[in-house]
Order: C-alpha cells, then sequence, then structure tokens
C-alpha cells in the first residue's frame, strides 16, 4: 500500500484504440471503393472502346469496299434508306459478312438507313434491329459511334455508327454490329478482380500499419500518462507517495472510516539532525540517508498501511486499524529500525526521529486536523524526551498557532513584554538562598501572563530561542546587579537551550555579556537540559567547554528523565546536576525513587558536582534530601517564582517535629 | 456526436460524388449565319427569278463534298459545309428562295444539270471554254491550281514538269484532269500516268497511301489540307506557285438565262454588302476574290 502503482485507465485507452482505428478505416474504405468505382467503370469502358476500334475496322475493312465500286458509288443525294442497295453491293455485302458471321466473329451485322429501314442483314430479316427512336441509333444517325454491353445469355457488345462509306466523310446509313463481349468481359473481369484483390490487400496491409501505429502510439501515451500520473503522485527519490497522493488516498480512508466505523493512527515523522546530514555530508548523502529510512520504514510496515513523504525529512503515515498502543508499538519498531547504524560516505550514523501520533476516530475525522495533532504530539516528542508521542491534548500548545506566536514574540522582545521571574534555590541544611533560576514570563497585552509552556515550544522550534535567550541573559545579569547592590551574592542559574549551544558565537557572547555587566563568570550557571546534550554532541561538548573556561557553571537539568549518556558527563565540567522531580516527588514514599536520588546524588558528589533536588513539594521530601546528602533544593515549597525583590533571602528549614506534626 | 457523425458522412459522399460525376457534354453547336441574315431579300431579283424556281420555293445545287475547305462534310457525315454552302445560303436569302446542296458526282453533274435534275452546279468548277458549251457561269472565286505532294515531297516534285513519267491522280471530269491530260502530251515518251477517282477524297486518298507521286488540286482544298492539323502530316504544297489562274463559276443551264442573271446579280449584290469579303475571310480565301460578279468570265 505504501507504494501504489497507478492502475492504467484501461477502458479510456481501449475507446481511443477504436477511435483510431474506426477513424482510419473510414478513409481507407472510402478510398478502396473509389479505386474500385474507377477501376472497373474504366474496364467496362475500355470493352466499349474495343468494341467501337472492332466494329470500325469491320466498317472500313469489310462493308465499305463492298458497298464501292467503279460502278455504283456508295454517295449521293439520297440515304440508303430510299436508294437500297444494288444487287452487286448486296452480294458482295453477304460475301464480305458471311465467314465472320459463321465464325461467330461477329453475331449480327445490319446496315440501316437513316429512317431505321434494314438495308442489310446479316440473317436476311428486315424487322429486327435497335427502333428507331433508341438514343444510340439517333446518336449513330448523327453520326456519333455508341457501344453498349448487352448481358443476355451471353454478354455481347452492340455498336451502332455511323456508316461512312468512302473517304469523302459522308454518312449514308447506320452500322449495327453485335460482336461478342464475352471473352472480353471474362479477361476484363478477371482483370478486375485481380486489381480488387491487390487494391484490398494493399489497403488491408496498410490498414494493418496504420491500426499498428494507433496501438503503438495509443500505448506510448497510456505508458506516458501512467509515467506522468505516477510521478505526480510520488516522491522521485524515494519512489514514495508525495504529499498530493497522501491527501488523496489518506482522506478516501478516513472517509471510508468515518462511514463505515474504522479507526487507526496518523503519524509524523521527522528526521533527527537531517539537517547536519545534509550540511555535513553532502545532499547526496541526504538523500541515501532518506532512501535508507524509506527502506527500513517499508521493511516494518504492513500493505495496508500508507507511507508518504511530505518533503524534506518529513514523513507521513496512515495505519488502519490500529489503536493507540499497537500505533505506539509499530512506531517503536519503526524506531528501533532506524537506529540501526547506517554508515553513509564511510561514517557511521544511528538515526533517530521524532513520531507523533494522532488517533481517529478519537482525535478527529478530517486529515487537516488529524495531522495538526500529530504534528503536536511530534513537537512534543522533539522537545521531550520521548521518541513516540501520541497526541494528548492541547496542553503543549498549538503549533499551528505558533507563527502567530512567534510573530508576537518578535515584537514582544522589541518592546519589551518580556518579564524574568526567579525560583530561589537553597542550601539545603541552612535554608540560605543560594542562587536564583531566571524563569521567562510573557506580559502579554491582550492575553496577561503567558505560561513558558506556550511559548517557549515556539521559539525553541524557530530559532527566536537565540535572541531570546539573549535578551534573559541580559536581563538576569542586570537584575543580578540589582540584588547584589541590594546586598545579596546570589548566583543567577539560566537556562540554556540545545540551539543555543549549537549556535556559533555562544560563549563569545556570554563572556561578552558577563564583561559587559562587570559580573564574575562564578556567578552565571547556564542549565542545559539532557536532550540537548542528545543533540549535535560535538558542537554542544565544545560549546559548554568554553563557557565553562569563562568560569561559568554548568548545571544538568532535569537529569535522569532523558536519554543522557553517563559518558557525556564524563567528559563535560559539570558544577551542578538537578535531578528531575518526577524522582524527587516520590522518595517521601517509593523506595525506588529513593534509591535513584540516593545513586545520583553519589554520582554527583563522585564527579565533583554539587545536586540539586527540583520540584520540592513537602518539609518531608525536604527532610529525607537532608538525609539523603543532597546539597541543594528547589521547588514550592521553597519559594515559587516571583520577581527578585519579592525573593525570600533565607528559608526555614523545616524540622522533623514540624513534619510529624504536620503529618499528625 | 451528431455533428461528427454527418461530417463523415459528407465526407465519404463528398468522395462518391467526385468519383461518380460525369463530364457535361458542351452543347451541341448552333449552325445559323448570323451575318448572312443582314442580308436582305431583294425583291426585284425574286421576281425575276424563273417561274418554276419561286414556285417550289427552293434552288437544287449538286456539289462534290469532298473538297474543304470549299465543301466538304461536316463530323455526322450528313451536313455539307464549306465556303460553298455558305454562299449559297447567302444568295438564296437575297433571292428570297432556300438553297439545298445536294451531294452528286462531280463527273456528271454538268449532265445532270442539263437534264435538269439540279438548278446549278456549286463544287468549285472552273469556268472552261468546254464546259460553257453545256453551261453558262456565274463566277465568284478566281484561283489556280497547286500540285500536292507527301508531306517531306519524296518525290522530290517542284514543277508540273517533274510529273513526267510517274503518276498523278485527279477527280474524274475536272480542269486538272484536262491540266494532267495535256501535260501527258508534253511529257512525250517519258508518259504519264493519270488516275482518275471518283471524289477528290479518294484523290487524296491515292496520293496518302503513295499510289501516285503527286495531286493536281486547286489551290484553296490543296493549301487547307497542306496545313489543316489532321491532314498536314501527309500532304504538302509542291511549291507556292498556282497554275493556270482560273476562274470558279456556278454552272447553270444555258437555257436558264434567268437563273443567271439572278443568281449573278445577288452575287454582285452581296460583293456589294461585303458578304462576299466577309465568307471568304472566314475560310481563309480573301486571296481568291473575284471584283465584280461576272457571267462566264465577263
Amino acid at each position: 500500500m505504501w507504494k501504489r502503482r497507478a492502475r492504467p485507465p484501461v477502458r479510456s485507452t481501449s475507446r481511443l484504440f477504436a477511435t483510431f482505428a474506426a477513424a482510419s478505416l473510414v478513409p481507407v474504405v472510402a478510398l478502396g471503393a473509389l479505386v474500385s468505382q474507377d477501376y472497373s467503370r474504366a474496364a467496362a469502358e475500355q470493352g466499349r472502346a474495343q468494341g467501337l476500334a472492332q466494329a470500325d475496322v469491320i466498317t472500313q475493312m469489310v462493308i465499305a469496299p463492298a458497298l464501292n465500286s467503279e460502278d455504283s458509288p456508295a454517295f449521293g443525294s439520297d440515304d440508303l434508306s430510299r436508294r437500297g442497295l444494288t444487287q452487286e453491293q448486296h452480294d458482295r455485302m453477304r460475301e464480305a459478312t458471311r465467314l465472320a458471321v459463321y465464325n461467330g466473329s461477329v453475331q449480327h451485322l445490319r446496315l440501316r438507313g437513316f429512317s431505321g429501314r434494314v438495308i442489310f442483314s446479316d440473317d436476311g430479316s428486315t424487322s429486327s434491329g435497335v427502333p428507331v427512336s433508341d438514343p444510340d441509333f439517333l446518336a449513330a444517325a448523327n453520326g456519333e459511334a455508341r457501344a453498349r454491353v448487352i448481358t443476355g445469355r451471353t454478354q455481347t457488345i452492340r455498336v451502332m455508327q455511323p456508316m461512312l462509306a468512302s473517304a469523302t466523310g459522308q454518312s449514308i446509313g447506320v452500322i449495327e454490329v453485335y460482336l461478342p463481349y464475352q471473352k472480353i468481359a471474362d479477361r476484363l473481369q478477371a482483370q478486375v478482380e485481380h486489381t480488387y484483390w491487390r487494391i484490398g490487400a494493399g489497403l488491408a496491409a496498410l490498414y494493418l500499419v496504420l491500426a499498428l501505429l494507433a496501438w503503438w502510439i495509443t500505448r506510448s501515451l497510456r505508458r506516458y500518462a501512467a509515467d506522468q500520473r505516477h510521478n505526480a503522485l510520488h516522491d522521485a527519490l524515494t519512489g514514495l507517495p508525495n504529499r498530493t497522493a497522501f491527501r488523496t488516498w489518506a482522506e478516501a480512508r478516513l472517509d471510508r472510516a468515518a462511514r463505515d466505523g474504522g479507526h487507526g493512527a496518523v503519524v509524523l515523522v521527522d528526521l533527527n539532525r537531517f539537517k547536519e546530514v545534509n550540511d555535513t555530508l553532502g545532499h547526496h548523502a541526504g538523500d541515501e540517508l532518506l532512501r535508507v529510512v524509506s527502506q527500513r520504514f517499508r521493511s516494518v510496515l504492513g500493505r495496508e498501511d500508507i507511507l508518504a513523504r511530505l518533503g524534506g525529512d518529513e514523513f507521513a503515515l496512515l495505519l488502519p486499524g490500529l489503536d493507540s498502543a499497537e500505533a505506539v508499538a509499530l512506531m517503536e519498531r519503526v524506531r528501533d529500525r532506524l537506529a540501526e547504524e547506517t554508515v553513509l560516505d564511510g561514517v557511521p550514523l544511528s538515526i533517530e526521529a521524532s513520531f507523533g501520533i494522532a488517533l481517529y476516530p478519537e482525535h478527529g475525522s478530517q486529515l487537516q486536523e488529524l495531522k495538526q495533532r500529530a504534528d503536536i504530539a511530534m513537537y512534543q516528542g522533539k522537545r521531550g524526551t520521548v521518541d513516540v508521542v501520541v497526541y494528548s491534548g492541547e496542553g503543549a500548545g498549538h503549533p499551528h498557532q505558533w507563527l502567530v506566536v512567534q510573530a508576537e514574540l518578535r515584537h514582544a522582545l522589541e518592546r519589551d513584554e518580556l518579564i524574568l521571574h526567579y525560583q530561589p534555590k537553597v542550601g539545603v541544611t541552612d535554608g540560605d538562598v543560594h542562587a536564583l533560576e531566571a524563569l521567562v514570563r510573557w506580559q502579554h497585552p491582550q492575553r496577561g501572563l503567558v505560561p513558558p509552556g506556550d511559548f517557549l515550544p515556539a521559539a525553541e522550534h524557530s530559532g527566536l530561542i537565540v535572541p531570546l535567550t539573549e535578551w534573559v541573559l541580559r536581563r538576569a545579569l542586570a537584575d543580578q546587579l540589582g540584588w547584589t547592590a541590594a546586598g545579596q551574592s546570589w548566583a543567577v542559574s539560566v537556562n540554556v537551550s540545545a540551539r543555543n549551544l549549537e549556535a556559533p558565537g555562544f560563549p563569545a557572547l556570554v563572556a561578552a555579556l558577563l564583561a559587559e555587566a562587570g559580573t564574575a563568570p562564578q556567578r552565571l550557571v547556564l542549565e542545559i537540559t539532557e536532550t540537548a546534550l542528545a543533540g549535535d554532541v560535538e558542537t554542544v561538548e565544545r560549546a559548554i567547554g568554553e563557557v565553562a573556561a569563562l568560569g561559568v557553571g554548568i548545571s544538568i537539568d532535569d537529569f535522569g528523565a532523558g536519554y543522557t549518556s553517563l559518558s557525556h558527563l564524563r567528559g563535560l565540567p559539570v558544577t551542578e546536576i538537578k535531578i528531575d522531580r518526577a524522582f524527587v516527588k516520590d522518595v517521601a514514599d517509593d523506595p525506588q525513587s529513593r534509591a535513584i536520588v540516593r545513586s545520583v546524588i553519589a554520582l554527583a558528589h563522585g564527579l565533583g558536582s554539587r545536586v540539586t533536588a527540583e520540584g520540592v513539594e513537602t518539609a518531608e521530601v525536604y527532610r529525607w534530601l537532608i538525609e539523603a546528602g543532597c546539597d541543594e533544593a528547589q521547588g514550592y515549597l521553597i519559594g515559587r517564582p516571583a520577581p527578585w525583590p519579592q525573593v525570600a533571602p533565607t528559608f526555614a528549614v523545616p524540622t522533623v517535629i514540624d513534619t510529624e506534626r504536620a503529618s499528625r | 456526436m451528431t455533428l461528427r457523425r454527418s461530417i463523415v458522412v459528407l465526407g465519404i459522399a463528398a468522395l462518391l460524388g467526385a468519383g461518380g460525376c460525369t463530364r457535361a457534354e458542351p452543347a451541341a453547336e448552333g449552325g445559323g449565319l448570323d451575318e448572312v441574315a443582314s442580308v436582305t431579300k431583294d425583291d426585284a431579283l425574286h421576281a425575276r427569278l424563273p417561274e418554276q424556281v419561286r414556285a417550289k420555293g427552293f434552288l437544287r445545287l449538286v456539289t462534290d463534298a469532298s473538297y474543304a475547305p470549299m465543301e466538304y462534310f461536316a463530323a455526322d457525315g450528313r451536313t455539307i459545309i464549306g465556303f460553298e454552302p455558305d454562299l449559297a445560303v447567302a444568295l438564296g436569302q437575297v433571292l428570297g428562295v432556300r438553297t439545298e446542296m445536294v451531294m452528286g458526282s462531280f463527273s456528271t453533274a454538268l449532265d445532270d444539270v442539263g437534264a435538269g435534275v439540279y438548278d446549278g452546279v456549286l463544287s468549285s468548277m472552273t469556268d472552261t471554254e468546254e464546259r460553257r458549251a453545256k453551261a453558262d457561269f456565274v463566277n465568284y472565286l478566281s484561283t489556280g491550281t497547286s500540285i500536292l505532294v507527301q508531306r517531306g515531297n519524296p518525290g522530290s516534285i517542284t514543277e508540273l514538269a517533274d510529273l513526267c513519267g510517274r503518276s498523278a491522280a485527279t477527280e474524274q471530269g475536272t480542269f486538272q484532269e484536262e491540266m494532267l491530260i495535256r501535260l501527258r502530251t508534253e511529257c512525250g515518251d517519258r508518259g504519264l500516268t493519270i488516275r482518275s477517282v471518283a471524289t477528290n477524297a479518294d484523290v487524296l486518298v491515292e496520293l496518302r497511301t503513295g499510289r501516285v507521286a503527286a495531286v493536281l488540286q486547286d489551290y484553296p482544298p490543296a493549301s487547307f489540307v497542306a496545313t489543316d492539323e489532321r491532314t498536314s502530316a501527309f500532304f504538302q504544297l509542291a511549291s507556292d506557285h498556282q497554275y493556270e489562274r482560273v476562274l470558279f463559276g456556278i454552272a447553270v443551264a444555258k437555257d436558264n438565262t434567268a437563273l443567271r442573271d439572278c443568281l449573278r446579280d445577288a452575287l454582285q449584290r452581296l460583293i456589294d454588302s461585303g458578304v462576299y469579303a466577309d465568307l471568304l475571310a472566314r475560310w481563309e480565301l480573301s486571296a481568291s476574290r473575284v471584283p465584280a460578279a461576272m457571267v462566264n468570265g465577263a
């Protein structure tokens, strides 16, 4: 299903061919009919001409000499009707025609006057012959020879011609000659038939050639059309259906599902760091990567699943009949398959991708809607630590609103609508505030205070995070000057995105800002999420190294929630590890969480870092942290994010008794 | 679809029509003489016609119609055309009677006229002293005799004397027959074979088939066959010279002076009115015109 051959439109093609065939048949048949008609007419004309010529010869060689003699010239004022023949002329005529009539060379011969009177006939009869009113007789009487084929028992040609008895050209009567035509007719017929066959065969061959040409052309057209259709619907690089085809086919599926009550999943997949492959190894490597990816996809997917490449490194799938768990399972299989090492241009790569899953009919029945939700889920995956994410409501923000958000955020940066709140980090044992974590807030003119979750993903996604972080750094350092002036020596923590670290010149920027503010580097801590470390490791590590070299503290945020390899920690000058709130909140009840937190504390201490627990919300947890040897704590128990002047400089460390009292 | 089908049908019909159509024959030619129609009947002349002619209303003139362009058969083999039939019609219109050209034997024509079978002879007959014994002649043309030979002139004949020792053909009873007989005596021992045949057409057959070396003919028909596209491939004039320029005349019985004079006056009217010149021009005979109508050369 992922690659559907466009079926050729057979019916219209055969109709086209039939039209071609019929259209070429018409002129061929017409031509054949015309040529045959002309030829048989010419043959008949030839027969008549032959008859005329023969009669002419008979007249001049037989009859004229018989009629003409010194004594009885055949001319005079009266025509033969009046005059008749002399006995001598009559005898000579009989003599001259006898043999020919006997042999059948001449079937009948009559000499007639212009009045029609029979002056001489081979059989002596005077009543037979053509009626005077016959057009042929009249024509002959007026000097025009006529020949006509008469079909009786056999075919006979009848010639009527003027009797030109002498060289003067005077006509003295009409000669009526009947010549055998059967042999001539048979021969002509044979010729005509022969010609018919030849014309027929020639035209049939011509038609065959035309038909073959038509067939060949229609076939080429059909193939061309099929190719065009395929190209229009498929991606040339991978051979997968393209965006158009996906929309068409998926919509058809969804319509059918809506009608028949089917269910399934729409999945959007985006390859991580594809751009780097393109940039560093070249486009051919990127293309090769896409081909490898699509092959691996195919190896896992079923026949009914639609896989399409929407463009770039973005893929879409429609998985009919799958529920959430099955879709996730299938996508995890795909992810694992993709993650198998690939060697491109001698560089071993592990392909990672983010999968966003939207289910139908739960998340919508329209493709557009489902795709948006799958997109939201996918970006959750990109931001978070899980690759395969099923859409889970609108909480994560609307990626389709991101463009709006991004535009507004730009204005916000210009108009100074952003503000920084600070959440204190205290030393666990004494409760003294050691540092403030700067958390950006957006005082939107219409929407009020916008939580960071609503705009940070958009900023992250667009690259707007770079100026945003710069702004936060600048403002945080400025605020720090403020509290320093107020007598506090708190350090300030700023969250830094992977994109910041990847951006060239970031360490220089940090150095410049520090210099600008005149702040000691040690009083600045950059918090880096684990996921940032999963990115372009080399660049990020180099950037971290350079920043750390300035003396700036490096903190690993949300430790334990992501995929950070411990090997990353080994090479980094980490000054702080912040344990993810997921572990911290459970330490009161869950022995396993306790074990994990304890080991992380041990690990951090082993690496020479201090440990901060995030999300400390109860005194019980706080006390346990003290016991566990945690260095610092952060959370609502200690203080919510607030403008720095509102931060209490110390925190009253809860005692055991308080807790017991509280629990009672 | 209907439109397309009808176009196909039309196309087929056009194809069949193109093959099936027959050539239209031109309409038959009319035979009137419009120029002659300008000739008006002369009642005085009509009144002077012999009673018998006025009574029957027509004149029968005998001719040997084998003497193009003077008189010959048209393609239908029945109509006699030429300068003389045209002249006869014009004369008839002046006289107010119909004229009829009748095919007959040249050699017996004068006798037939004498016997009253025909009213006259209009057949390129030369006005000779000998014939004047039998008839009076109303002269209408002046011409000489030419020697006609086969195209290429195989006998290298350029003058009459060259005919000696050979054979020549002529029509029975013609002036040219007399000329040949005279020539034969001049040839002396060398001799001259004369073949006299019934019609001028037969004379040409003799020459065409090579049975004679030359033919003596009046200049107009000789020139005609030597230049006409149907015959010029076979005949040519031995030279441009015309021998023994003579007058042609309509022979009328000697006792029929009334008719003779009427014909002469009618001819004079045609000469005066220009109709005569026009008819001559039409048959390319203008060189043979006579200045005035004459009887027996005077």
